[in-house]
């Protein structure tokens, strides 16, 4: 069994970059990038699968593999070499200053791309979200352009006979579906995908691990297809939203200070807390 | 100009967000020719009255046992085919957890690219701007789409439902569709709703709760303060997802939508599914994580562990 799991890198969003700073590269130190949440419960879901693949072989068979691909962010090695270290078998960098990847048409080909060029594979895993700016929109393009029978927003998942139980997130509660094996599945941040932490042997394997860094060339793909110029989604504006109403936050103090700063306030403001 | 719109269906009605589409497309595009698209296993003519009212000219209905419930291929071949029969300018669907699937297909299929959750649409020149909030709601990003034909969703609760709607019964087209096996590889099994026993929407005040609570029994303390404070419970669906609480508190798009005075939310981090659902008048955030997104949308706030605020705050308002 050969999963693939995209993964995203993004600016953690524990730093404090307001607005549209936050899209300033420039703006940036490396230590704050970091593996997108969301990307990480997509590892998860891709490793879980690869744990119950490995339990149930049998002997002389091969076990599962998990390779993780990135190809958004400012140093996307950096993210590969965490996925490894939490548990992926093998990692591939996408890195080429022609592609342009705010386009969710274009990442998708992209995506498309990387999977003719890796081969054969069974399972795809993404996450729905890249927080912050997400398109929303790139794990029901690559499913449509791949043709898989696929799952968005999955939030727990069952190995059936031939294929998987998912049940997704929906509006008033959750669906469930069947999908055969060779499917993709976006992943939410739901209890079942709750990231592992990284482990003393993946750090290892992280640190030996050869990652190779694959160009458009690559992948077969030249400007006018995955450049800026064939992008169909086009930003006119980024603006900063300014919020006319004041927020009154409390960041220091002792606790019973704090909730006494609040009480007060509240008062001067004549907003009164329950009957 | 053309526009058709994906009547979705929930709960045997139609979205309500589609309705909300539909309100801000007649501001908007006011000389535009507006289709709905409803595709279900049996179309209740209550659905296409409704959509006349709120300003459909025409309805193209497809029906067929393989509709009964959305799964993104023959949804998608059937939204095809009343699209190549209209040859609309723009194509909307509200990003409900459906709407978000179908739209980047439908735009994969006319090999264009298209904007999600846009809380905003305007005319330029001769562009359609399409207004997204992203960073957390602390930046606005204006798009537009290059191509005959542009694919959008709506963010849920964007728009206002008009209350008073005075629209005619709309046109009906009925359109043929033809399904095979490999439309259907995606098998639905069922959807496990989620019990509504308790109606948040008349609370005055919510305490809700998220993953910062840290457990079922933690969720006491809220409890607590909400009945002392005459007010109900809420929580995000990390909550629920997790069993800490009835999938009945749920708050956001794909739980309750509330409007109370003062919604406090504690170990909240400010996902936009969850603030999709509440409209407070104030809102009051306890996090640990001074970064925390919610604190952009609060009114006020306090940096800090929930477990030792709580109880204070409970304590000082005995
Ligand atoms: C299609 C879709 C629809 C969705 N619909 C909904 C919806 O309707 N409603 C909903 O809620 N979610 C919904 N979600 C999920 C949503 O995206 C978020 O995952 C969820 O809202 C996060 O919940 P949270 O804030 O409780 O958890 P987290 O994001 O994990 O935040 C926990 C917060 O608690 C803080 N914290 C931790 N410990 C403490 C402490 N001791 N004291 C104080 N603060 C603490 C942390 O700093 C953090 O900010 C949906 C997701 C999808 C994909
Ligand atoms: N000790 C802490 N102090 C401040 N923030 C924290 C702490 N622990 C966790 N967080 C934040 O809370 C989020 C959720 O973490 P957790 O509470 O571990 O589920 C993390 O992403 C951090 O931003």
């Amino acid at each position: 069994m050969k999963i693939i799991v995209f993964i995203d890198q993004i600016v953690s969003t524990q730093v404090k970059l307001q607005g549209v700073d936050f899209f300033d590269p420039s703006k940036v130190d490396d230590v704050d990038l970091v593996i997108n949440p969301t990307s990480k419960n997509a590892i998860e879901g891709a490793l879980k699968l690869k744990n119950t693949f490995d339990a149930e072989k049998e002997e002389e068979e091969e076990g599962a593999k998990v390779t993780a691909v990135c190809v958004r962010g400012l140093k996307p090695i950096k993210a590969l070499r965490e996925a490894i270290a939490m548990g992926c078998t093998d990692a591939i960098e996408i890195a080429d200053d022609t592609l342009y990847t705010e386009d969710p048409l274009l990442l998708a080909k992209i995506y498309v791309g990387a999977l003719e060029k890796i081969g054969d594979f069974d399972l795809v895993f993404l996450s729905a979200e890249e927080q912050s700016s997400s398109s929303y929109a790139v794990g029901a393009m690559l499913a449509e352009k791949l043709g898989l029978p696929s799952v968005l927003y999955a939030e727990e998942i069952e190995n059936i006979d031939g294929g998987f139980r998912v049940g997704h997130v929906l509006e008033g509660g959750r669906k469930i579906v069947e999908v055969p094996q060779k499917a993709l599945i976006s992943t939410s941040d739901s209890q079942y995908f709750t990231p592992r932490y990284t482990s003393m042997k993946g750090i290892l394997n992280a640190k030996r691990a050869v990652i190779p860094t694959w160009t458009a060339t690559d992948l077969g793909l030249s400007a006018n297809v995955v450049g800026k110029e064939a992008a169909s989604l086009q930003q006119v504006s980024l603006t900063n939203i300014v919020i006319e109403k004041e927020s009154y936050i409390i960041t220091e103090g002792e606790p019973e200070e704090m909730v006494d700063n609040l009480l007060s306030k509240l008062k001067e403001d004549e907003v009164k807390l329950g009957a | 100009m053309k526009i058709l719109v994906f009547g979705q269906i929930r709960d045997n009605a139609i979205e309500e967000n589609v309705l909300g589409i539909l309100n801000k497309l007649s501001e908007v595009f006011a000389d535009s020719e507006i289709s709905l698209a409803l595709l279900a296993n049996q179309i209740n003519n209550d659905w296409v009255e409704e959509l006349g009212k709120h300003g459909a000219k025409k309805v193209y209905t497809v029906e067929a046992s393989e509709l009964e419930n959305y799964l993104s291929y023959p949804y998608v071949k059937s939204m095809l085919e009343i699209i190549e029969k209209t040859e609309p300018s723009l194509v909307l669907a509200a990003g409900t957890v459906f709407g978000e699937d179908l739209i980047p297909r439908l735009a994969v299929h006319h090999g264009i690219s298209c904007a999600q959750r846009i809380v905003d649409i305007s005319l330029d020149i001769d562009n359609i701007l399409f207004h997204t909030p992203v960073r957390d709601d602390q930046a606005m990003r204006v798009t537009k789409l290059v191509g005959a034909i542009k694919f959008a969703t709506t963010r849920t609760g964007a728009f206002f439902i008009n209350e008073n709607p005075s629209g005619k019964s709309p046109e009906v087209e009925k359109v043929e569709v033809t399904f095979e096996a490999e439309d259907m590889l995606v098998k639905h099994i069922e959807i496990k709703k989620a019990e509504r026993t308790v109606n948040l929407k008349d609370a005055k005040l919510i305490v809700a709760g998220g993953r910062g609570v840290g457990g079922k029994d933690n969720f006491q303390i809220l409890k607590d303060l909400a009945t002392l404070l005459n007010g109900e419970i809420g929580a995000t669906r990390a909550c629920t997802d997790l069993h800490w609480i009835e999938e009945t508190y749920e708050i956001g798009q794909t739980g309750q939508s509330v409007s109370p005075d003062i919604y406090i939310a504690a170990g909240i981090s400010g996902a936009p599914q969850h603030l999709s659902g509440v409209k407070a008048k104030t809102l009051i955030s306890i996090n640990k994580d001074e970064g925390a997104p919610i604190f952009n949308y609060s009114d006020y706030g306090i940096v800090g562990d929930l477990h030792e605020i709580l109880p204070i705050l409970k304590k000082k308002l005995e």
